[in-house]
């Protein structure tokens, strides 16, 4: 069993297949046979086309006979959010509102993949339109965490995460607005990035909070995750906030065991479950042990974040789902009309309960009468919260919190109480309002749910987050873990 | 905070239509999470945007054409479509 191909890292299949012993037709045929005895029973995918997989495996590996293969994900399976453009498979944002789309083109990040020849795996369920953190939101179904089938995986990048720790695939993509790859990675046991704003293309994914989004990699182990990042990272002129060719280079990672972190006075406080800040406690006392130097920092406007962020994402949110009209793409009511009254009836068909909340939350904050009172001091408070960040990160190279307060909760627990679904997100948002990278690293458990502890460092220190993450992974057993199903 | 806080007007405003229980309960939650919202009014905050430009410096590109989608696939992902073009709703009443 542990030599089975979904209990094999990234890397290792792809040294299988460099060397011969595995072919990526192999690869697929194991990871669809198990597709076909566990997802329905913890929902991480809405789309699979086997045999659309297994033609591009196919091709694959008649590349790499004829010495042809395009790098060390060349043959291997990354399954994609469905908030990601891949040129025909379906757009749905486990919406009801795109429920009959197929993508008409890529993503960048889809070109990079089908570039470095790796296999586009199926689609993966998400919160509708990325809205929420426990994928409860989803149109299309309910996915599951695959170490407690009763409870959340996380969200919304809830299938990214419930694929990974069910060893549905070895890679995915996830995108982060406020913590949609992060809080999702912890509470499924895996890990998670968020880049620096700006490091990945955003062209093809679809809008949410167009100042806070970021596509990232998902994966089992620091390695594999840093594998996929590599392939992601490049620059794009579609996407005028991605960095050009000469802003992207990362900061090198220098020795793991000199970092000095940075713990943000009070964050393991009030909130924290017990289980969680002694989960995250003996992280900073192996970094402590190793050398690192650790050191207290103070971010007073850390309480602004969770209203700032949602007046700024529910703003742009607002904004970026005007697109739907029921004109161009996606879901057009029947009772037709006049074109007003076309475009109401679609979208009031089309968006599910937490969509129209946000919404109807952004159009607010930016109406006449209140957008000074709203939106414009939360920007303010924004670049407050940045400064604050910049700040502390001139004195520290990370700063190491929980990702989550709590474990996963229950299935249904929080659905009637979205302020308190906002507050899972405490730890993760200010990593998005500053634009800063960030990384969820499993640490430890409270009970047999999964804990993860947050790393944020300064713009481009990706390679700082994965090192400080490899020397707690290297010395722990969390690498590679999956439930058992 | 919320004073003023008018859910046909916003419902509007957004192009949303929404029962009697919608309204109701979209109007209770939006108070309570506008209430959590408060803290941004206290703050003590600074009077400039400007470094709160997490976005980079327009990257902008020259103005030459580039590839676009075809009519063909456009109008196959529309909900409707005659000769080539997307149909709506009649906009321009007959009368002249």
């Amino acid at each position: 069993m542990a030599d089975a191909p979904h209990a094999l890292s990234a890397a290792e299949l792809g040294r299988r297949l460099a060397a011969g012993t595995l072919t990526s037709r192999a690869l697929c045929e194991a990871l669809i046979a198990r597709y076909q005895t566990v997802n329905e029973t913890v929902g991480a995918f809405t789309y699979l086309d086997q045999a659309d997989v297994l033609a591009q495996a196919d091709a694959s590996d008649a590349r790499r006979k004829a010495g042809q293969g395009r790098g060390p994900l060349e043959g291997i399976p990354v399954a994609i959010k469905d908030n990601i453009a891949v040129k025909g498979q379906p757009l749905t944002c486990s919406s009801k509102m795109l429920a009959p789309l197929v993508s008409p083109y890529d993503s960048h990040v889809a070109e990079r993949l089908r570039a470095a020849g790796a296999i586009l795996y199926g689609r993966l369920n998400m919160d509708e339109f990325a809205m929420g953190s426990s994928t409860e939101n989803s149109a299309i179904r309910k996915t599951f965490n695959p170490w407690d089938l009763a409870r959340i995986p996380g969200g919304s990048s809830g299938g990214s995460a419930a694929a990974l720790a069910a060893g549905l695939v070895p890679l995915s993509l996830g995108s982060d607005t406020g913590g949609s790859i992060r809080q999702p990675a912890s509470h499924c046991g895996v890990v998670g990035l968020k880049p620096t704003y700006g490091l990945i293309s955003r062209f093809g994914l679809v809008a949410f909070a167009s100042s806070l989004d970021q596509i990232g990699p998902m994966a089992r182990s620091i390695e594999d995750c840093e594998l996929l990042l590599n392939a992601l990272s490049s620059a794009d002129a579609r996407d005028m906030t991605c960095f050009g060719p000469s802003d992207r280079a990362l900061t090198p990672a220098g020795d793991a065991k000199k970092l000095r972190i940075g713990i943000p006075k009070g964050f393991l406080g009030k909130g924290v479950a017990p289980e969680v800040a002694a989960a995250v406690n003996a992280a900073v006392e192996f970094y402590r042990a190793q050398g690192c130097a650790i050191s207290e920092v103070e971010l007073p406007s850390a309480d602004l974040a969770v209203p700032t962020y949602y007046v700024v994402a529910t703003a742009e949110a607002s904004s970026n789902l005007g697109r739907y009209d029921g004109v161009r793409y996606g879901h057009r009511s029947a009772s037709a009309g006049t074109p007003v009254e076309m475009m109401t009836a679609s979208r009031s068909e089309g968006f599910g309960p937490e969509v129209k909340r946000r919404i109807l939350l952004g159009t607010f904050v930016l109406s006449a009468g209140y957008a000074d009172a709203y939106y414009v001091r939360a920007l303010r408070a924004r670049a407050k919260i940045r400064s604050e960040y910049l700040a502390a990160l001139a004195g520290v190279d990370v700063l190491l919190t929980p990702t989550v307060p709590t474990p996963a909760f229950k299935v249904g627990e929080k659905a009637s109480d979205p302020l308190q679904l906002y507050l899972e997100d405490i730890f993760t948002i200010p990593a998005n309002l500053a634009g800063l990278p960030a990384i969820s690293v499993p640490c430890g458990k409270s009970g047999h749910l999964p804990v993860g502890f947050h790393l944020v460092g300064a713009p481009l220190s990706e390679a700082k987050l994965l090192a400080a993450g490899r020397l707690f992974e290297a010395a722990h057993g969390f690498a590679h873990q999956q439930a058992a199903l | 905070m919320a004073e003023g806080f008018d859910i046909d007007h916003l419902a509007k405003l957004a192009r949303l239509s929404l029962t009697a229980e919608e309204k109701a309960l979209y109007s209770s939650q939006l108070n309570q999470i506008l209430g959590h919202f408060q803290a941004l009014a206290e703050a003590d905050l600074p009077a400039t945007i400007d470094d709160a430009r997490v976005v980079n410096e327009a990257a902008l590109r020259s103005d030459e054409p580039g590839p676009v989608l075809g009519a063909e696939a456009v109008t196959r992902i529309a909900p409707a479509s005659r000769d080539g073009q997307i149909s709506v709703p009649r906009v321009v009443d007959d009368e002249s």
